[in-house]
């Protein structure tokens, strides 16, 4: 034993329940691997919430921990949308939250106290091991080779697509819905390979929870209906199909509908017609599979094509019906934009302005997934080879899923399984080709390929072809070393952008000294808890919509607006207020009771996401309510530029966003020498003046400013007079006015 | 506004003797300090209602209407003085900041000593403009006291001051004879902007008019304001019901002319001036000891049958009955008395959220009023929206102090076990027996499926080919 160890080892791997053992170890070891690339942001800064959505997550989930599942669903949230409110229980996707609310009880349970914040920043890696898993039993589907699903695993655990959405800390809604796809894909497929109601009602059971948790469950509502249709299109229509397909479909829909957000979308909207349509169709195939059993063939021609027509005709006419009486809702804007990435632009620049609605460039492919990129078609390649049902699930998947990842940077994400599966299978088959050690002898390939060639005469010229093997170690260890080579840079590669693009708090900015130490801008927490220590707890904190979440979870203050954009007028009323003059914006902000104001300025740090970048977006989305008050034109120079400096037109300098800025700004530089570095210009000398508010806090690198909104004079006077008064100007003598005396009349 | 009602209601039982509502720290600013024996009438009234008088110079130094950033005095007068200024201890900014803190003034004019200029920079931010070159006389050659002005006709002998409005109490003229007159001599005359926070308590007759008796002796060219656009003595009133009052004759709160026998041209006889009694009114309303409107408590609940008797929750829901009572008092020289509401004016309870989805007039509810209060109460159906609303009282009458108060509530929507079940909506009873239908249906066939068993094998396989 101890003379060979080599042969020991080999032979210790031959056994199945061994290899069992070892794939078992190896997925664990992948999972613990997906975990653990996922927590560079924990590391080098700690454990928090990232961005924006994640912080509305946390807030929910912390009032579901707090007031119990009951309350949740009946959740009534006064903190958000001033003063409209927000049915919060009805409009959100429950799922993220209840999971973790489920751990925290459990680990109590278990008598393991954790804090509900770190279960929710871990949420992500934690469901991130369970998608490799998931990826792996997909893969199993799909071909005999194991070795293919454990690769699947690994891409699926590292690869930057999927990390992006699920690093620690980034508590979204994508955390969990990626692994319910794909684990909700691997029991349809199982469903219909064995064409077994228990593994469909799994299915729908699981899509009911991808229904819960996320809105991209339409993705899978529309594609399982996709791979059916293109079944039964290929003849393949069998009872498997039908038995998967409609115990996936009525179970899942009544599931869906428990959701309130859902509700009676799935047979209302446009999205969930294609599913409900393939269950009808479904069911006249069957019919038709019966009545053909029951009567002549020749008959069944005629019956046949009458009862299609006739079927087709009456479907199509009721679906124009409903949708021109409004019974089933048109297209969604947001669903248009999948089409035609240029209508979100022109008609909803809400969506627009979202910087994850915009086209994918083509670089981001090579960054978010490196060489699955073109291992991707390979392996699509190696499904038309084999082509079962659950190969051509596959090149659908393929299909739909690269459409859309182009047309929007965030589906992106539904498109990593596919690729990771899919070069996984290529990745397999290449190394099952080269890497077996026992070479064909030339003889006997040649009998084979005599054998072949008698058999596919008939058959296409590419077929007929001599079977050629490898036969040089040489070459097949030249091949595969390549394709290890390949597989570590993949693994360096997917390293390098975990940890540099994709593990940033963006609540927390990081930046180098010059000696290479970090050093830690913080402003947003130091805002945040400013406004915490030192406003009402009732205060209203106006702000653009996109610091509204944050403000919510990290200040607890009420917000006017913020990332739930479910009211664009309301959204359009705050950008109105900022891109107004202080006459204008003063009255709206008291009808809203404004108590203070928050800015984002990078003009001293050069911080490129502050809110003069995000002006336009501002103007825009007020000007799509109020035209004739709002112009985007007049923020623009006589030449088409967007300056703040003192060449900016009078509508920008007046504006209460640039005021807000630049406020005192001057101060901060030798006199005519402010500039700002943001936009790397000089500023006018004289600063503006602002009446209608004053500066109540500004953080350490001027990021965040924040102005308290003053109340009505206490002399009935107007702001601008009582700054003036204030100031030691003294009024000048109305006796003076020309025209007629003005009379009091009482 | 609580915590400010409780530390009003802490004042005033600190402050037994005071009969103010906010205090009784009265500053009185005089030229000279010998001539408070010219008011002495005026003074002693005051005193002896409580007021605790300090006399200081207005270019003393020691003169501060803040003590580290509290107010040193409740009350100002300021009689006419003779410098050009006020100094810097009372500029027009430290009048402004002490209005904005709660404190009271009173301005007295004099058409024989010009306006400080820095109190009538002061009065042009209140809107009230004072005659060019700081001073005027208003004479009026049809009312005027024909014993001492025979031939000036600038004092002016004015009948009892009526409301301006008629739904605004009648606080300088009730109780007064109909033939009492006021003595108004030598007094210089204010044109009121239109600022809604200005009152005239008395206005010129129509025959008044203002000029200048140094420059317009022969013509009166640029006539500054005639007949009611004159205001004699003006009130306003700022947004924290701080109080401001401009006597345009300082002249007519003189002992002289507190019991003096005026008579008119008409030939009538002579009739006793009631000065006296205008100058206390005066003097109480800027002090606050009339027109003061206290808010008690607010309450508001639930008004449906079995729910909780709980007070001012924080939250209902779209479509709760829903009870609101305010419970309001007016003080009245010495003591609170119930709030009253005029006959054609309404106390009106709104319910908003950005614009007011009830405007409702708040009806007397006797159940809770007591001898100091009057309680005012609604009830109403909340509105089908729900949001973040405001029960808003906002009563503002002139010379009456503001009653400003905003209760904020939150309107949910209706939780998911809160709609009417299934069984009890008639229109559901189909689609109901629908389900129970089907259920039957399938159960039976399920049941007949397995009693009907073929009976022969052969048959079955024939015809399944």
């Amino acid at each position: 034993m101890s003379a060979d160890p080599l042969q020991a080892l080999a032979s210790a791997g031959k056994g199945e329940s061994t290899r069992g053992l070892l794939r078992v170890i190896i997925l664990a070891l992948i999972a613990g691997a997906s975990i653990a690339s996922r927590l560079f942001s924990v590391i080098r800064f700690e454990s928090i919430i990232h961005e924006f959505d994640p912080w509305f997550n946390f807030r929910a989930t912390k009032y579901l921990v707090a007031n119990g599942f009951y309350n949740f669903w009946d959740w009534f949230d006064d903190r958000t949308w001033h003063p409209l409110g927000r049915v919060t229980g009805g409009t959100l996707y429950p799922g993220l939250m209840v999971t973790s609310g489920a751990i925290y009880h459990a680990l109590r349970a278990l008598t393991i106290p954790v804090d509900i914040r770190n279960i929710c920043v871990l949420l992500a890696p934690a469901f991130s091991g369970l998608t490799a898993v998931a990826a792996y039993l997909l893969t199993n589907e799909m071909t005999p080779s194991s070795s293919a699903g454990l690769l699947a695993a690994l891409f699926m655990g590292i690869a930057p697509g999927y990390i992006s959405r699920s690093v620690a800390g980034s508590y979204d809604n994508e955390a969990i819905a990626i692994f319910l796809l794909v684990f909700t894909f691997y029991l349809w497929i199982k469903a219909l390979k064995q064409g077994s109601m228990l593994w469909g009602a799994l299915c729908a059971l699981f899509y009911g929870y991808m229904v819960a948790s996320w809105g991209g469950y339409a993705f899978i509502t529309c594609l399982l209906p996709l791979h059916s249709f293109v079944l039964i299109c290929m003849g393949r229509y069998s009872t498997r199909l039908y038995v998967a397909y409609t115990t996936w479909y009525a179970l899942g829909t009544l599931a869906s509908m428990q959701i309130p957000f859902v509700g009676f979308l799935p047979v209302k909207t446009s999205e969930h017609m294609p599913a409900l349509g393939i269950f009808g169709f479904l069911q006249l195939l069957a019919f038709l599979d019966y009545v053909r059993s029951a009567i002549p063939s020749r008959q069944f021609q005629t019956f046949l094509w009458l009862f299609a027509g006739g079927t087709f005709g009456i479907g199509l006419l009721g679906l124009v019906i409903a949708t021109s009486a409004g019974v089933i809702a048109p297209w969604s804007g947001r669903f248009y934009s999948l089409w035609d990435t240029g209508y979100a632009k022109i008609h909803i620049p809400i969506i627009a302005s979202v910087s994850e609605h915009q086209p994918t460039a083509w670089p981001a492919f090579f960054f978010d997934l490196n060489m699955l990129i073109w291992l991707f078609p390979v392996g699509v390649y190696l499904c038309f080879q084999q082509l079962a049902d659950e190969h051509v699930f596959i090149v659908v998947y393929a299909l739909f899923g690269s459409y859309f990842a182009g047309v929007m940077v965030r589906l992106m994400l539904t498109l990593t399984p596919v690729v990771c599966v899919a070069a996984a299978i290529a990745v397999s088959t290449l190394l099952d080709t080269y890497l077996s050690t026992k070479s064909p002898k030339p003889e006997e390939s040649q009998a084979v390929e005599g054998a072949e060639g008698k058999k596919a005469k008939s058959g296409l010229k590419s077929t007929s072809k001599p079977m050629v093997g490898v036969y040089s170690i040489w070459g097949k260890s030249m091949m595969v070393s390549a394709l290890a080579v390949y597989l570590l840079l993949f693994v360096l590669h997917c390293t390098w952008v975990t940890s540099n693009a994709y593990s940033s708090p963006s609540v927390v900015l990081a930046s180098r000294l010059p000696d290479g130490s970090q050093h830690i801008i913080d402003d947003y927490r130091e805002a945040y808890q400013w406004l915490r220590q030192n406003t009402r707890e009732d205060a209203k904190i106006m702000s653009w919509w996109d610091y509204g979440y944050q403000i919510g979870g990290m200040a607890d203050r009420p917000t006017l607006v913020d990332n739930n954009t479910w009211n664009n007028t309301h959204i359009a009323t705050v950008g109105k207020a900022m891109s107004s003059s202080e006459e204008v914006s003063y009255p709206i902000m008291r009808q809203h009771e404004v108590d203070y104001v928050l800015v984002v300025f990078g003009g001293l740090l050069g911080y490129s996401g502050d809110d003069i970048n995000k002006f336009l977006w501002m103007v825009r989305i007020a000007e799509g309510i109020w035209p004739d008050e709002v112009s985007e034109r007049a923020f623009f120079t006589q030449r088409g530029e967007y300056r703040v400096d003192a060449e900016a037109t009078e509508t920008m300098k007046n504006s209460l966003m640039y005021k807000m800025s630049y406020y005192n700004y001057n101060n901060l530089f030798p006199p005519g020498k402010a500039v700002d570095r943001m936009r790397g210009v000089h500023l006018p000398e004289v600063g503006p003046t602002l009446s209608t508010m004053e500066e109540a806090f500004t953080s350490e690198n001027w990021i965040i400013r924040i102005y308290k909104v003053k109340d009505l004079d206490n002399l009935g006077r107007d702001h601008m007079s009582a700054a003036a008064f204030d100031r030691g100007q003294k009024k000048k003598k109305a006796t003076k006015k020309r025209g007629p005396r003005l009379l009091r009349v009482d | 506004m609580r915590s400010f009602l409780s530390l009003f209601v802490f004042l005033f039982a600190a402050a037994v003797s005071a009969i103010s509502t906010s205090g009784n720290r009265l500053l009185v600013i005089l030229d000279d300090v010998a001539d408070k024996e010219n008011y002495s009438q005026f003074l002693g009234d005051l005193e002896s209602r409580g007021f605790q008088i300090s006399f200081e110079n207005p270019k003393s130094e020691s003169l501060a209407l803040f003590h580290l950033g509290e107010r040193s005095y409740d009350h100002v007068i300021l009689f006419p003085t003779r410098s050009k200024g006020l100094g810097p201890n009372l500029t027009p900014n430290i009048l402004v900041d002490f209005m904005n803190a709660d404190g009271n003034v009173l301005v007295t004019l004099s058409s024989g000593v010009s306006a400080p200029s820095s109190l009538v920079s002061l009065l042009s931010e209140l809107d009230i403009q004072l005659p060019t070159d700081r001073t005027g006389l208003v004479v009026d050659h049809f009312n005027y006291d024909t014993t001492s002005a025979a031939d000036k006709h600038d004092v002016l002998v004015l009948p009892r001051p009526s409301p301006i409005r008629p739904d605004v109490k009648d606080y300088f003229g009730e109780g007064i004879g109909k033939d009492a007159v006021l003595a108004f001599p030598r007094g210089v005359g204010a044109a009121l902007g239109a600022s809604e926070l200005l009152t005239p308590i008395i206005r010129a007759p129509r025959t008044a008019y203002s000029y200048n008796p140094k420059e317009q002796t022969e013509v009166v060219d640029d006539l500054f304001a005639a007949g009611e656009q004159l205001s004699l003595v003006s009130a306003f009133q700022a947004r924290n019901s701080a109080r401001f009052t401009l006597v345009g004759s300082a002249e007519m709160l003189q002992d002289k002319w507190f019991d003096a026998e005026v008579s008119q041209a008409d030939g009538k006889k002579a009739t006793k001036t009631f000065n006296r009694e205008f100058a206390k009114r005066v003097s109480g309303w800027t002090f606050n000891e009339i027109g003061v409107v206290r808010v008690n408590w607010i309450e508001h609940h639930l008004d449906e049958a079995g729910a909780t008797n709980e007070s001012n929750p924080g939250i209902y829901r779209i479509k709760n009955d829903v009870k609101y009572t305010i419970s309001l008092s007016e003080y009245s020289w010495t003591t609170w008395t119930p709030f009253t509401v005029p006959t054609d004016d309404a106390l009106q309870l709104e319910f908003s959220m950005l614009s007011p989805f009830h405007r409702l007039a708040l009806q007397a509810d006797a159940a809770h009023g007591s001898d100091s209060a009057a309680a005012y109460s609604a009830t109403f159906k909340l509105p089908d929206q729900h949001g973040i609303f405001n029960f808003k009282i906002n009563h503002k009458r002139p010379l009456l102090s503001n009653v400003e108060e905003k209760n904020t509530v939150s309107v949910r929507h209706m939780a998911h076990d809160e709609w009417p079940r299934s069984f009890v909506i008639t229109g559901a009873w189909p689609w109901i027996a629908g389900v129970g239908v089907t259920v039957a249906g399938w159960v039976g066939f399920c049941a007949l499926w397995m009693y009907s068993a073929p009976v022969d094998g052969k048959g079955g396989v024939k015809k399944t080919q």
